[in-house]
């Protein structure tokens, strides 16, 4: 199948690899499929693709999220290729800071500079008007979540890749992305190459990365284990991390092609989330203080990703399974299945998606820490994203084609919905003083996705 | 396990790797199906990259379609 264009002109047809949004992915067994008699451009011919989209992310009393995503991939039509992705995110809302609740209210200070202690200051203007600012405290219920109420962030991530033939049956992609926000900025590079065997039915990859993160919280870094009243904060850290990918991709017949993922990588330096505490409860379950969250320095992980995709004249399904694991005896597993049907006239698609996933807890998450227990504390973190838990997402997209009305082979238009839940398990019985509270709230949350692309 | 083993050990892997994906595949004038858009690995690019974000500031584990990292502070 030759997709014929004008020169210059959008061709989303059978591109593989545009999944350098990421600036990640590199050179993948995909063009094993396309480059052996699938779609190819013409050669000398660029063509452009255009992919964008705006996520609305909606969690129950909590975080909401604005995320447009843009990505330009231009083509050379030889094997050459250059990528290009902006993602912009705005969140707000209410954030949970890691303590449990309680049956009387708990205070606490926003990540500003100041601590919780502090008193209201005046501030004098160059126009000589004052101001006074009082610390930025607030108080929880009793009974409810401890979140922070004004929470708000934005990130700007900027990433490319250039992907080019290094011989007739390899090519090579290198890669960067850069991601801003006020209080962290991550530099990240990557390089891989692909080889085709077996008349391009068989492809083998090699990828490899590297990161470096600047970890710059609100009022500095907290010193890890610290306690809560004190405010000992020392400014910015660092974490930096390194990986390698290994990827073999199969055709296994004229319907049915496979992915098999092997990857490790290594992190290491400041890995806590400066935010967040841990409350520290006496014997009947009362709080009696917060420390901050104290994780290992360093982390190993491991994955095996295997993906198979089948086809059919109408529709098509693909089955994700991932099997992760890591040195904080993390372990999880992940499974996704994903179906498109199109219409008669192959204009239009729905896609519903299913995903499951379960995680078993960091040998080191605690929700809370007993105070006989903190003078031996070596690693304690009560986020509850290292915590055990289920989650599933049900997910439905609808998509129409717009080729004939932009003479655009590729354009479309998408909608996507998406329903999230975390459902927590291996739970602690709670003392007495934390009966009836809800220690495990979960969480449920919607993503609401519009795409065009051209 | 010594280095000769290991040695053998992958050269024997590789053999029956290669040998299995052999007998597998298809022509080149037999990719229709496969060369269609919705077969291609990376075609929910965009729809994988909102969602990886959105697990990998909600769960522990992310990664393994590709790499991991790629900076958020959220976890």
């Amino acid at each position: 199948m030759q997709l014929k264009g004008r020169p210059a002109v959008v061709r989303r047809g059978l591109i593989a690899a545009s999944c350098a949004l990421l600036g990640s992915s590199g050179a993948r067994g995909q063009e094993a499929v396309t480059s052996g008699g699938g779609a190819e451009t013409d050669g000398g011919q660029i063509d452009w693709l255009f992919d964008s989209a705006l996520a609305y992310y909606h969690e129950n009393g909590r975080v909401q999220a604005i995320e447009p995503v843009v990505n330009i991939r231009i083509d050379d039509g030889v094997g050459e290729s250059i990528n290009f992705n902006l993602t912009y995110d705005s969140l707000s809302g209410s954030s949970p800071n890691g303590a449990l609740p309680s049956n009387k209210p708990q205070t606490f200070a926003s990540p500003s500079g100041k601590s919780l202690s502090a008193a209201p200051h005046t501030y004098t203007s160059a126009s000589g008007q004052t101001s006074v600012e009082s610390a930025p405290i607030y108080t929880t219920s009793p009974g409810q979540l401890p979140v922070d109420p004004k929470y708000h962030d934005q990130r700007l991530a900027v990433g490319g890749s250039w992907q080019m033939p290094w011989s007739r049956l390899t090519r090579a992609s290198i890669g960067g992305k850069v991601s801003y926000e006020h209080d962290f900025l991550s530099l990240a590079a990557n390089a891989s190459i692909a080889h085709d065997f077996n008349q391009k039915n068989t492809t083998l990859s090699l990828g490899i990365n590297g990161e470096g993160d600047a970890v710059r919280p609100i009022g500095g870094a907290p010193l890890p284990a610290s306690d809560y009243a004190l405010f000992e904060k020392t400014g910015t850290k660092s974490k930096n991390g390194a990986g390698m990918l290994l990827g073999l991709t199969q055709v296994m017949n004229r319907r049915w092609l496979s992915e098999l993922n092997l990857s490790v990588d290594r992190f290491t330096g400041y890995l806590n989330d400066p935010y967040k505490i841990i409350s520290v409860i006496d014997t009947i379950g009362d709080t009696t203080g917060y420390l901050y969250e104290k994780r290992p320095d360093e982390r190993t992980r491991k994955s095996v990703y295997l993906e198979n995709r089948v086809a059919w004249s109408r529709a098509s399904a693909a089955l994700s399974l991932r099997y992760m694991t890591d040195d904080w005896q993390i372990h999880s597993d992940t499974a996704q299945f994903r179906v498109r049907w199109w219409t008669a006239g192959h204009d239009q698609y729905w896609e519903p998606t299913v995903r499951w996933y379960r995680q078993t807890a960091a040998d080191f998450y605690t929700p809370w820490i007993s105070s006989a227990a903190t003078p031996t504390l070596l690693y304690a973190s009560a986020d509850a994203r290292l915590g055990a838990f289920n989650a599933l997402t049900y997910g439905l997209k609808y998509a129409f084609k717009l080729e004939d009305a932009l003479d655009q082979p590729g354009s479309e238009f998408s909608v996507r919905l998406e329903y999230y839940q975390q459902t927590f398990f291996d739970k602690m019985p709670a003392p007495a003083a934390l009966q009836g509270l809800d220690l495990y709230p979960g969480l449920r949350a919607i993503l609401l996705q519009v795409g065009f692309s051209y | 396990m010594n280095r000769r083993r290991l040695r053998r050990l992958l050269i024997v892997g590789s053999a029956l790797v290669a040998s299995g994906c052999s007998s597998l595949g298809v022509k080149p004038w037999q990719r229709d199906i496969l060369a269609r858009e919705d077969m291609q690995l990376d075609s929910e690019s965009l729809d994988n990259a909102i969602d990886d974000h959105l697990y990998f500031s909600k769960e522990a584990s992310s990664g393994g379609r590709s790499f991991a990292g790629g900076g958020c502070g959220c976890n």
